[in-house]
């Protein structure tokens, strides 16, 4: 606030012994003000992105609105929130989202892992492997979706016609419901992989070498030595990758929405994508926030999870 | 340091590894680790190689059962579709390319003037509750897409931001600006507060510290960071299908999910269209490589 | 390894009760404000009966459709007719994704603000968005301005009147809110090569036959029809069966489905489906719709195929086909006809109509009405039949434009009389996608076909019956 520097000095000499002899307060009221300058911008926008919108959505939650239908909305309280929660329907979807978050998280898990030790033992082309490896997450989810739509294709994919050069048969790799949530699993463990694998690398490259060499000293075989030195050290970072991943793949929309839109029947819909329907199938404003309420509740817990951990690992 | 596909060539308890593998007659072993390396490497790329191969490949070859690997006619047709209207000037597809550019573009260009000067007051001042704050700038960025759509729709009606590329930038911007403040706070942290006090000490102020001093040295980590939230916008889907209607306004990942869907899928402009849209994406993802880890995991995780 | 600088704990419990605390302050504020800005009528605004007087400035008339090639046809068809008469308006039809249309113009319809003119709506969506007030009544501007003896009264009454008309008929009594842009029903496609010049009759013959050519042909599936559970796919294929074995889609008068679907001839459909259909299709082929179907066709792997007509010009492109390198020769191996009849010879609707958005401004409104008045004429009818369109108009229909633009035109002008649509009540979308998630289902073993059929039945009837309930509309 009262800051005596004018802000275009050129002679900092000069000024710095004009400066008065109590910096201190001044100093601390400045910065102060300075803080609130530079971080309230960002907050502003958040609050009228996220939050408010957020808020209208929890306001909406407890009524019957319609973004179609016009007309006032009157309150239901928790009618919305009971529905679901009752709801047929909506169990089906969480046990759908569960089964595909649990298989997806853990699949990319073991393979993002297993790749990344096998680049941490290799002495050359780690570089060029560790890049090749990473395309598929930078590719975005529509054009993921679409092309391996293609590939799963029953009659014209690649992916058949190479099962029927070995001689197997043809595989329904979308319209069946078991075939259909593990392709959607696959894809998005194709996807994502390269994820876990850079960040267990991130992990792996660190482990200090001196532990090696004093347990090649000592001849502690092999997986003696990963069970005790390597993994303890890695799964910190690598439980942060997975957290991560799950708070995303509990998100998932898109991947649905282009591979199989749901199907077959509705055994491929997340709770994302029942979200959608109900919101812009039927315009049930008023529920549909009600259900995302809900799944961002769900989030705020695993976003919780994931922050204590960091945190924790901050602190060891 | 943030960790890097170079240095982790370099580091690491491989040396070692070939001392006792040898010890263990381990050549069997070794070979078997690169031919299973070989294997997945080829498992996770190929996927990109035959989106490559599809592009360039005429339209019945595509359908072609068993499939066409090496022996088809290549044609590049395809990218000139990408490009070009089928009656000359220019595609609804390219146009797309130009809205996304421009959407990308400056919502990271808004998050990053919003969002480094947030960081760098995070990191240097005590501020209230600066972990609630912290907490609750990341956690905005967890949210659902789907669900965030829906009051935000309501919103943007109520002030005509529907189907506008300014509605885009602004969601787009709101999703990155955590992000940004994340990953920059960390590399803030790395440059040490005393600069500032010196410089300080010489008579500049904070601003002019920060702005002289501090600012110069973050400039790689802001345009890393500017490179991911650009990643991000780019690749955006959710959002753009829901808040944009017109070829005007559209981006390209719902301009490429419309290939699909009428009466006929040439999927040869399918993966030209992916190929073209996902170039700039990688070689920006190159240019960062040496802080992926921090880039990927919302600037949460670094080395 | 270096983490955030960052310590203490986070306490959960304390800020998500000041969260919650602060939501409820505001919820209440909101809640004091009513509901929005959406006090209108719900009911739609009517259209002047004479058009008013047009502009002489420059001015863009714009349509939404979705991405196919008859929006594209009428872009072109439009810009270089209409212009002649009013050579300062542009037409232009944004197109999205077909999975997409029915949310792009409805979610602009809810945000009160369209950045179209003419929304192409399909039959179906006419009670939403009349109920909604998101479209113009037309009603006195037909009177004045449109020569309503021209049209099969059932094609005039499908794309504009609300509430629905009785199958074949037109009430004239009621309101129209639209006017035929394109029509459009099932056509079969059939490999005269493989089953013979001469289509088969009844829908049991077309099995037979079907079955028949699978098993000569090895690699060649008997059957390729839409199934897929986006848009109205699986829907409009059993609706189709449904409709031919004699089965009805509700009871209009009495809102009632349960009962009415899933009676015994819906029962009987929704088996040849999926028992006696669904076998002859190829493996795989649950999730194709219209362009799966045509590339089925166009590489020659099924003997008889069913797809909307507007949708089957590119099988006659050498380009992508597999059946020959002309036209001619195409058109040597492929047959189209009506569908085959069964116990009635009802066929589906497919097509769509011009609506005028609510929200455009008024000037263009008055272009929009203009266009509409003008496409409707005999001979602009006869040229967009040339260019490529379906028209409605009777003298149109039986023009040799129409006839012989394309070898499934005549196809259209013999079904018109056989069509039947949907429901085109205001909670369409959700029907839609019950009967097509649980069809598709039934079609892809996810569900037994009885239980396929009660669902869907259960299903929608809780949804016409769930006006007044107190929340979780629409799960």
């Amino acid at each position: 606030m009262s800051d005596p520097a004018p802000l275009t000095t050129d002679r900092p000499g000069q000024v710095a012994s004009a400066t008065p002899p109590a910096p201190g307060r001044s100093r601390h009221l400045s910065d102060r003000w300075l803080a609130v300058v530079f971080i309230s911008p960002a907050l502003l926008l958040l609050l009228a992105m996220s939050v408010f919108p957020l808020l209208w959505a929890l306001y909406l939650s407890f009524t019957d609105y319609s973004a179609t239908r016009g007309g006032p909305a009157n309150f239901v309280w928790f009618g919305n929130y009971t529905a679901i929660l009752a709801s047929a329907q909506v169990h089906l979807r969480a046990l759908t989202t569960l089964i595909y978050v649990v298989g997806a998280v853990a699949l990319q898990t073991v393979l993002g892992f297993s790749i990344a030790y096998l680049i941490s033992r290799r002495t050359h082309g780690r570089g060029l492997l560790t890049t090749l490896f990473l395309v598929p997450m930078m590719l975005s989810p529509v054009v993921v979706g679409l092309f391996w739509r293609f590939m799963l294709d029953a009659q014209f994919g690649v992916i058949n016609s190479m099962l029927g050069s070995l001689g197997l048969g043809q595989v329904e790799w979308l319209t069946r419901q078991q075939t259909a949530l593990f392709s959607l699993i696959v894809v998005d463990t194709w996807q994502w992989t390269p994820f876990i694998m850079l960040i267990a690398l991130a992990g792996l490259t660190a482990v200090p070498k001196y532990l090696y060499e004093a347990a090649s000293i000592d001849r502690a075989s092999e997986w003696f030595r990963f069970r005790t030195i390597t993994l303890p050290l890695v799964w910190p970072l690598l439980l942060i990758a997975v957290l991560f991943r799950a708070i995303e793949a509990f998100r998932l929309f898109d991947l649905v929405y282009i591979l199989t839109s749901g199907g077959p029947g509705v055994s491929t819909e997340t709770l994302s994508f029942h979200v959608y329907k109900v919101a812009f199938l039927g315009f049930n404003t008023g529920t549909a926030s009600a259900y995302g309420i809900l799944m961002v509740l769900i989030v705020m817990v695993l976003t919780q999870l994931y922050l204590r951990y960091l945190n924790k690992l901050k602190e060891d | 340091m943030a960790v890097s596909v170079d240095e982790a060539v370099a580091t690491g308890p491989a040396p070692d590894r070939t001392r006792s593998a040898r010890r263990r007659g381990g050549l069997g072993r070794t070979v078997l680790e690169v031919a299973l390396l070989a294997v997945l490497a080829v498992v996770m790329l190929f996927p990109v190689l035959w989106m490559i191969e599809t592009s360039i490949k005429e339209n019945r070859d595509v359908y072609a059962i068993p499939a066409k690997f090496f022996d088809f006619k290549v044609t590049l047709d395809h990218f000139k579709d990408v490009f070009v209207a089928s009656g000359g000037g220019r595609s609804a597809l390219s146009v797309s390319f130009l809205n996304s550019v421009l959407v990308a573009g400056v919502s990271t260009v808004l998050a990053t003037v919003l969002g480094v000067p947030a960081a760098w007051a995070y990191s240097r001042f005590s501020v209230k509750a600066k972990k609630d704050q912290l907490f609750f700038i990341l956690s905005t960025r967890f949210m659902p897409p789907v669900v965030v759509v829906i009051p935000i729709f309501l919103m943007y009606r109520q002030v005509g931001l529907i189907d506008s590329k300014l509605g885009l930038i602004l969601i787009y911007a709101a999703f990155n600006v955590p992000f940004t403040i994340w990953m920059m706070k960390g590399f803030v942290d790395e440059v040490p507060a005393e600069y500032e006090d010196a410089a300080m000490l010489d008579g500049y102020t904070r601003l002019q510290a920060f702005w002289r001093f501090t600012l110069p040295l973050l400039l790689p980590g802001i345009a890393a960071t500017a490179v991911f939230a650009l990643i991000f916008s780019w690749n955006e889907f959710v959002f753009a299908i829901f808040l944009t209607s017109s070829d005007g306004v559209r981006t390209a990942p719902p301009a490429i999910a419309g290939l699909i869907g009428g009466t006929t899928v040439d999927w040869g402009l399918v993966a030209a269209a992916s190929l073209v849209f996902a170039l700039p994406v990688l070689i920006f993802a190159y240019l960062v490589r040496k802080h992926l880890v921090a880039g990927v995991t919302l600037g949460a995780v670094r080395r | 390894m270096r983490y955030l600088r960052r310590s203490g704990r986070l306490s959960v419990p304390r800020r998500t009760a000041q969260l919650a605390t602060a939501a409820m302050l505001v919820a209440t504020t909101m809640a004091a404000c009513g509901g929005q800005d959406d006090g209108a009528s719900a009911s739609a605004p009517k259209a002047p009966a004479t058009i008013p007087e047009l502009t002489k400035d420059p001015l863009t008339l714009s349509f939404i459709w979705f991405d196919w090639p008859p929006a594209h046809a009428l872009e072109t068809f439009a810009n270089a007719e209409y212009t002649k008469e009013r050579p300062n308006v542009t037409i232009k039809v944004n197109t999205v994704p077909n999975a997409n249309w029915h949310d792009a113009m409805f979610t602009q319809f809810a945000a009160h603000k369209t950045d179209f003119d003419i929304p192409v709506l399909d039959s179906q969506h006419i009670g939403e968005a009349v109920t909604n007030g998101n479209i113009l009544d037309i009603t006195d501007f037909v009177k004045k301005n449109i020569d309503v003896n021209a049209y099969n009264p059932y094609l005039l009454a499908a794309y504009g009147q609300f509430p629905q008309a009785e199958t074949g008929k037109r009430d004239e009594n009621a309101s129209l809110y639209g006017l035929p842009l394109l029509g459009d029903t099932w056509t079969m496609i059939y490999r005269k090569d493989l089953i013979g010049d001469k289509a088969p009759q009844t829908w049991d013959e077309m099995i037979s036959a079907a079955e028949k050519c699978q098993a000569d042909n090895p690699g060649i599936s008997g059957l390729a029809f839409h199934q897929a559970n986006g848009s109205d796919a699986a829907a409009v294929t059993y609706n189709t069966v449904n409709g031919l074995y004699g089965g009805n889609l509700w009871d209009s008068k009495a809102r009632k489905i349960d009962g009415v679907i899933n009676d015994a001839a819906g029962q009987e459909a929704m088996d040849v489906l999926v028992n006696k259909m669904k076998p002859l299709t190829a493996k795989g082929s649950g999730n194709w719709f219209i362009d799966e179907v045509n590339a089925a066709v166009a590489q020659g792997k099924a003997c008889i195929a069913f797809n909307w007509i507007a949708a089957s010009g590119g099988l006659l492109d050498p380009k992508q086909s597999t059946l020959g390198s002309t036209r001619e020769e195409i058109l040597s191996k492929l047959g189209f006809a009506t569908l085959p009849s069964q116990k009635t010879n009802l066929v589906p609707l497919g097509g769509m109509g011009m609506h005028v958005s609510a929200y455009s401004s008024k000037e263009k409104q008055a272009e929009a009405l203009n266009f509409m008045k003008w496409f409707e004429q005999a001979d602009i009818q006869k040229k967009w039949a040339a260019a490529g369109g379906v028209p409605a108009r009777t003298d149109a229909l039986e023009s040799p434009e129409f006839l012989n633009a394309g070898p499934f035109n005549k196809v259209y002008a013999d079904s018109v009389p056989r069509m039947r649509d949907m429901w085109n009540v205001p909670e369409y979308a959700r029907l839609i996608d019950i009967e097509n998630t649980n069809v598709n289902a039934a079609l892809n073993g996810a569900k037994q076909p009885k239980d396929a059929l009660d669902d869907i039945a259960k299903e929608q009837q809780s949804v016409l019956d769930s006006s007044g309930r107190k929340g979780g509309g629409g799960l």
